[in-house]
């Protein structure tokens, strides 16, 4: 079996780039916490490539409107149905924000309809517990963005499993910085994404 | 009767026997007539019967009233033909001369074309004129026509005593008629059969509703209303659609069971207490439309928010358009502050036409523009569904973007790389055609004459090579020009330093795809097909000065080809990618505060492989009780259907047949093995075991 490698979706519309240090901050985070076989760096995967198929877990932000080709919406739509999970953060954490608008979107119509996850969906036991649902980012307590607290997730339920997974937390500025900065943390605020991968890789 | 005795009649022979012609035509052909619609009726008669005993299905009861009226047909076309010679007076003649021996052929001869002997024909008129055959005549055509009257007459009587209803059935059927009076002797004893479902597309689709006769699986658009109906007692039927339960009504001796399209395939269970029936519910969804934007038909960036672009844009829906128009944001800023604006153009109410072309036109100046801001573009239709839409369907997207002050170098590069291409290969394709042509004058010019044009084109080569210079170097320095050019010596450059760094750039880059990969910079992959033609303009040059245009010619199309790949570099991604982030996954590995993680880990998932494996391993089962139990295999089927209409729609397509054919008695054998087929894959061919091997 090859290690796990976190994958960040490039598309072609918008700014995919946004966050470059979420990758390694998360490689990081799953290594502290599990044994999971990893790749010591992450791969960027445009979202038409057939190259999506090989990894399981992938990656998606932005702040700018999001639009899918034709081919990234074909191969992405066919990933999804064969087992991958897409994890999608809204970087401007802001519901009336345009990235928000167009991928919730492009979501609905590429994969299905977003339904909000109850807290007590498995994804939130998958390694640590969050009995609240999805921990808060200081992105949200600072009033910045939309200036609300989202307490529930979105997804995609692909045959009783999620497939697309939607955040308006803005996971992507709260985890976007150098892993050797966590040791400035009293609690390390990455361990949600422990759940993300775990929960992708068993569901 | 004898026809010796009779008196003699005074119309002349041929008279008679013309007039006795004309009344066996008519007689034949009310005999084809009557034939015709006796071997109707007896057909309806023969039909109805089977239908009131074993029940017929609805595809055989409507082929039955055209395939009676095809053997009606065929019998009233037989009847006249074994009696079409009776429009001839000489067949009449011989007809007659049959039943009436004592004429002793004086008739046939009477009316031969070729007696010319008066005296001999009144002899003959005379002894056929002593006989009389009226009454044979008479009574051949009362037996053509009293025959098939009297079977018609039977048929008739039975038609009349057989259920209205089963008559009905065969001489007009329609969907679901089924139902209507007489229940088909077979059909007895269970409520559940026969069975008629009609689904009713929303009504904003503008299609009929459709009506199935023992329904197996039900396919609509979602919103669709379905009625199952079915004869008997509505308190004893028991139904239910998934998990919830579904309410029966009764309406005279029908029970009825009406429901809306589910989201999702589900499976509609119907039992009256003694047998069960399956029917799987399957939804499609109404599609949203599909837009395809034409013009602009790229992205691209300008200098100066000015001028207009025209729009063009096409869509398409499977159902009908209500509206279409054009959409725009155009975002202002950078990094985390942005600020979108939104707008909307053509907007254009459309009347349930299938498909639409969109046309408008979009002035920038209108926009408030600024340097820096990005306008996407796109075109959007929505379709008229009013129950689970409007669907909304919208182009892909092109943007417009504004260029910064700072980089106008860069604007010459990903926003209009071909026309700066294109104007070089237009130049370069010209200087061909001219070097062609003196090569062609050669043989009858001078030496002298052929190095001075020879040399005048050199000169509009190196013009040329400088300009693709200028494109190269402000790829690879953001500077303007890297080899000196008219008016600016200040940065000139010699043709071997200038050289010297174009083929370093080009060894840098070379081995490498045209498309950038992650350890080069795009700049560079972008640059090789221009230096390559760079290189070759030089080299043509030089064969050019010394007034050979042959020499130079490979070197011009090769720059030619080089600019033509440049060219074809449409889209350019500029922004580099980031760093490669490596973690030193030792130094991290379990160093982390696991307080707070859930107690029990979890295991990996059922893989793909193994869900199928099960649905082989289900399909097996069904297969093996097919035979003895072929309406439980058929639900077994249905059931597998229903799972597998996302993941293996073959299989589950195969599966629906199979079930089908089991329920209605049919032989299912090659369905199932399709089924399998598409499940697990053709059965691999195997020579023979290999010596102690396990088998394959």
């Amino acid at each position: 079996m090859s290690p796990f490698t976190f994958a960040t979706v490039q598309y072609e519309s918008g700014d995919w780039d946004s966050a470059p240090l979420v990758p390694s901050n998360i490689i990081d985070t799953i290594a502290r916490y599990t044994t999971i076989e990893l790749a010591p760096s992450g791969i960027i995967v445009p979202l038409g490539s057939p190259d999506l198929a090989r990894y399981p877990f992938a990656y998606l932000t932005g702040h700018l409107p999001v639009r899918f080709s034709d081919a990234e919406r074909a191969n992405a739509k066919q990933w999804i149905t064969r087992g991958g999970f897409l994890f999608v953060d809204d970087h401007n954490h802001d519901v009336d924000g345009q990235f928000h608008k167009t991928a919730t979107e492009e979501i609905a119509r590429t994969f299905g309809p977003l339904v909000r996850l109850p807290s007590s969906h498995p994804l939130y036991r998958a390694f640590f517990t969050f009995e609240d649902g999805p921990p808060t980012t200081s992105h949200e307590l600072n009033g910045w963005g939309d200036n609300l607290v989202h307490r529930y997730l979105d997804a995609v339920i692909v045959d009783g499993k999620i497939g697309v997974l939607y955040s308006s937390k803005d996971y992507s500025s709260e985890w976007n910085y150098h892993p050797q900065n966590k040791k400035f943390f009293a609690v390390d605020n990455t361990k949600f994404a422990v759940n993300l991968v775990v929960h992708a890789l068993t569901r | 009767m004898s026809a010796i005795a009779a008196p003699a009649a005074a119309m002349p022979a041929m008279d008679r026997v013309r007039r006795d012609s004309r009344s066996l035509v008519r007689a034949v052909i009310g005999s084809s007539v009557l034939w015709m619609l006796a071997a109707l009726a007896v057909w309806l008669v023969v039909v109805g019967t089977a239908d009131l005993a074993i029940g017929l299905s609805a595809p055989v009861r409507f082929v039955a009233l055209p395939a009676g009226v095809a053997i009606a047909v065929m019998m009233g076309w037989r009847t006249w033909v074994r009696g079409r010679a009776a429009r001839s007076p000489q067949q009449v003649a011989l007809w007659i001369e049959e039943r009436v021996p004592s004429l002793g052929f004086a008739l046939v001869t009477l009316l031969d074309d070729s007696l010319t002997s008066h005296h001999l024909a009144a002899r003959l008129e005379t002894v056929v004129e002593s006989r009389e055959w009226s009454e044979p005549v008479r009574r051949a055509a009362l037996r053509a026509l009293a025959i098939p009257a009297g079977v018609l007459l039977g048929a008739v009587v039975l038609l009349l005593l057989l259920p209205h209803a089963s008559v009905a059935r065969v001489a007009r059927p329609r969907p679901g008629d089924v139902l209507d009076g007489w229940t088909p002797l077979r059909h007895r004893g269970s409520i559940l059969t026969p069975l008629v479902a009609t689904i009713t597309p929303p009504a904003y689709t503008g299609r009929r509703a459709e009506t199935v006769e023992e329904p197996v699986s039900l396919v609509g658009i979602a919103g669709s209303e379905i009625a199952v109906e079915g004869r008997g007692d509505a308190s004893l039927l028991h139904a239910q659609l998934g998990d919830s339960a579904q309410r029966a009504s009764a309406d005279g001796d029908r029970w009825r069971v009406r429901l809306r399209m589910p989201d999702k395939p589900m499976a509609l269970r119907l039992g009256d207490g003694s047998t069960e029936r399956l029917v799987t519910i399957e939804p499609y969804p109404d599609s949203v439309p599909v837009v395809n934007l034409r013009i602009p038909a790229r992205d691209t960036v300008l200098r100066t928010a000015a001028g207009t672009f025209n729009l063009a844009a096409d869509a398409s829906d499977d159902i009908g358009l209500a509206e279409t128009h054009f959409e725009y944001i155009i975002t202002s800023g950078e990094m985390e502050a942005f600020t979108f604006r939104t707008g909307t153009l053509q907007h254009n109410a459309m009347h349930n036409e299938r498909h639409a072309e969109l046309a408008g036109t979009l002035a920038l100046a209108t926009l408030s523009l600024k340097p820096g801001d990005i306008i996407h573009l796109r075109a959007v239709a929505s379709d008229g569904n009013t129950v689970t839409g409007p669907g909304r369907g919208a182009s892909e997207t092109r943007t417009i973007r504004i260029a910064r002050q700072g980089e106008y170098d860069s604007v010459d590069v990903d926003a209009l790389p071909s026309m700066l291409g294109d104007t070089a290969a237009l130049s370069e394709r010209m200087l061909i055609m001219l070097a062609e042509e003196l090569q062609k004058r050669r043989p009858h010019l001078s030496r002298d004459t052929v190095v001075a044009e020879s040399r005048s084109i050199a000169v509009d080569q190196a013009r040329l090579r400088r300009r693709v210079s200028d494109i190269v170097f402000m790829r690879i320095s953001g500077e303007s020009s890297g080899e000196e050019s008219e008016g600016d010596t200040t940065k000139a450059m010699t043709p071997e330093q200038v050289l010297a760094a174009a083929e370093s750039a080009a060894t840098r880059a070379g081995g490498n795809p045209l498309d950038f990969s992650a350890d080069e910079s795009p700049v560079i992959a972008v640059n090789r097909p221009l230096l390559e033609a760079y290189n070759a303009m030089w080299d043509a040059g030089r064969s050019l000065e010394i007034g050979e245009p042959a020499d130079a010619l490979p070197h011009m199309r090769a720059a030619l080809a080089a600019i033509q790949r440049a060219r074809l570099a449409e889209r350019i991604y500029l922004r580099g990618r980031p760093p490669t982030q490596v973690v030193d996954l030792r130094d991290a590995r379990l160093k982390g505060d696991r307080s707070g993680a859930a107690g029990s880990g979890r295991v990996s998932g059922p893989a793909l492989g193994l869900a199928k494996s099960r649905m082989a391993a289900r399909l097996a089962v069904a297969t093996a009780i097919a035979g003895a139990a072929p309406l439980a295999a058929a639900d077994s089927l249905l059931l597998l259907r229903l799972e597998a209409l996302g993941s293996w729609p073959a299989f589950a397509g195969a599966a629906s047949k199979a079930a089908a054919d089991l329920r209605g008695g049919a032989a299912a054998a090659a369905d199932l093995v399709r089924a399998r087929s598409a499940l697990l894959g053709e059965p691999r061919h195997v020579t023979g075991l290999g010596a102690w091997s396990e088998p394959p």
